[in-house]
């Protein structure tokens, strides 16, 4: 599992070097995974925490809304079930107003590999052995909404808070049981530019 | 950017995967003070080759069963208790038998008109009041007849999405009946009082809150009084008492249907303080009431032609027998003959109580896997057939 996670942590900072000497927008979140029906309930507890960090391109943009694309690699930790990391890309597209505040809809599609959090038992040659977990192959959709806040009002590269409600879809989830799972994660997050310099030093 | 494989690295130090709970063999330690013909039973080998099928081939973690007819008690077991510890299961281990205790709920509301404390045609309104009447469709007009027989229409609980999710989002959790029925809480009935059958565990939380309404006591102490202690079942408990005893054997779910089980022993805080859920028992103590119970040793004859009285809903399950729903037990055809039933559910836990009327066969079988690949060794009509098929001389 430790290779797995280790490519995928490497593939990050390939994706961002590839987009050349431009300012480098990096979006990194913290946030609350939760299995929920979404739209019923804001937060929930116990946490389960999860970490988001990715980048974004801008599509088409005007001073007052853009259509943008990112790129996002995202890992939670959902206690006694399991934890899972994910490469997904959303297609997004914001409305900001010349205060400083910004609303977001960003819809997404990705692949998720999950891995279970307590040991796991394979059935072999009948009996049950404790084996290695190699983790299950998913889908994932997910639909979000933000609210932002410039904090540099004036600048096209100003940092941004952002709090984000994200719904998502698990597909398959467990077979003639429940076949799909639907999440939420609630987002604290920024986002902050680089250059090339930055990122190579 | 040197940062990124470091964050990598602290999460997978902060969360690597849990080690499973070192338990001492001699925790699991039981035995039974009695003489059975276990050793002598004429179709042992079969009994014992049957559940070996399942534990060696169908993937269940383990199983343990008993088989009362008129060759004797056999009582066997296959597979493991729990798995971390490598400790074999041995019928005498008690395990969570879920939904089963509906036909003990029932027979506790029966012994209970039979006390002259209520009458199964009374409205459940005449006896408890506040949310769960006013805010559950029909639960002003259903009596506590219609609640035992699943035709209240109330709405099962289990059924909410929203439960569901938030029953995995936080699996340790232990839910209370008002917690549980808020889910019901302005749901549309399935239909009007008496018009159909409808299985729905929000009737039997209402009927465990009658239990204590009525009897001012918890519904664990109720159950012991009147039903364990009598009739002796020295391994059988109501979770409420205390959910997980250190001896429980453990559970497991495939919950991705591979056959790669992980351990649920403390998932099921929604079965452990209603009158839906939440008894642990094992084979042999489920055997000893279901035969009282059907010898009318419990409560009188009266009240048990009344459990026995049978309604056939409109719409069954086309993967399974067609079932007759009684005050708290089911009836079903099988190629075995005639069965009265009740089978139960937990979150790794399964099992299945039934006696055969025409020759007065009790055959009780509990395994601590469910879910995936191994419901069809365990719950499906095909693996049901297979098990009761072995019982037949």
């Amino acid at each position: 599992m430790s290779k797995f996670l280790g490519i995928c942590f490497s593939f990050l900072p390939l994706l961002i070097l590839g987009q050349g000497n431009k300012l480098i927008p990096i979006n990194l979140s913290f946030f609350n995974e939760a299995t929920a029906i979404p739209f019923t309930q804001a937060f929930s507890t116990p946490i389960h925490p999860g970490l988001q960090i990715g980048t974004e391109f801008n599509l088409k943009s005007k001073p007052t809304a853009r259509l943008f694309q990112t790129a996002n690699l995202s890992y939670f930790y959902h206690h006694r079930l399991n934890h899972g990391i994910s490469v997904f890309s959303e297609l997004g597209y914001e409305q900001r107003l010349k205060s400083g505040p910004a609303f977001s809809a960003l819809f997404g599609l990705g692949y998720l590999h999950t891995f279970a959090t307590a040991e796991e038992f394979s059935f072999q040659d009948g009996q049950y052995l404790n084996k290695n977990d190699r983790g299950n192959a998913r889908l994932l959709a997910s639909l979000a909404f933000d609210v932002g806040f410039y904090l540099k009002k004036d600048q096209p590269n100003s940092p941004k808070i952002f709090l984000r409600y994200q719904s998502w879809l698990e597909y398959p989830y467990s077979p003639g049981f429940i076949p799909l799972m639907t999440h939420t994660n609630l987002h604290v997050g920024t986002q902050f530019f680089l250059t090339k310099k930055n990122l190579q030093q | 950017m040197k940062t990124l494989p470091i964050l990598g690295l602290l999460i997978l130090t902060l969360f690597s995967c849990q080690k499973g709970e070192v338990i001492s063999p001699n925790n699991y330690t039981c035995n039974f003070n009695f003489e059975d013909s276990s050793q002598t039973h004429p179709r042992r080998s079969k009994y014992q080759a049957q559940i070996d099928n399942m534990t060696q081939k169908g993937g269940v973690v383990g199983v343990s069963m008993s088989v009362q007819d008129q060759d004797g008690l056999w009582l066997g077991s296959s597979g493991k208790a729990d798995l971390y510890n490598n400790i074999d299961l041995m019928p005498c281990h008690i395990t969570r038998v879920g939904s089963t205790v509906k036909m003990y709920t029932a027979t506790l509301i029966l012994k209970l008109q039979e006390e002259g404390k209520l009458n199964l045609d009374q409205k459940i309104a005449e006896h408890l009041s506040g949310d769960v009447i006013k805010r559950i469709k029909n639960a002003e007009k259903a009596t506590i007849r219609q609640l035992l027989q699943h035709s209240s229409g109330i709405y099962n609980y289990i059924q909410s999405a929203q439960f569901q999710t938030a029953s995995i989002n936080n699996l340790i959790k232990e839910w209370h009946a008002e917690d549980l029925l808020q889910y019901a809480y302005d749901k549309p009935a399935y239909f009007e009082p008496e018009v159909d059958i409808r299985y729905s565990n929000t009737n039997y939380i209402l009927l465990g809150l009658l239990i204590e309404k009525i009897e001012g006591k918890a519904l664990y102490q109720v159950f012991e009084e009147k039903i364990f202690q009598p009739l002796n079942l020295k391994y059988t408990s109501f979770a409420g008492k205390n959910p997980v005893p250190s001896n429980i054997i453990r559970g497991y779910i495939d919950l991705y249907s591979n056959l790669q089980v992980i351990e649920s022993t403390y998932y099921s805080g929604w079965d452990y303080y209603t009158a839906d859920g939440g008894l642990i028992s094992n084979p042999y103590d489920m055997t000893v009431f279901f035969k009282a119970l059907m010898a009318g040793k419990i409560i009188k004859t009266a009240s048990l032609q009344a459990m026995l009285s049978w309604r056939v809903p409109k719409e069954q399950d086309p993967e399974f027998y067609p079932i007759q729903y009684g005050l708290g037990i089911f009836r079903m055809e099988t190629p075995r003959g005639l069965a009265y039933f009740h089978s139960g559910d937990a979150i790794g836990y399964y099992a299945n109580m039934l006696y055969f009327p025409e020759d007065g066969t009790t055959v009780v079988y509990a395994v601590n896997s469910n879910y995936g690949k191994i419901d069809h060794a365990v719950s499906t009509k095909n693996a049901m057939e297979k098990i009761i098929l072995v019982t037949k001389k």
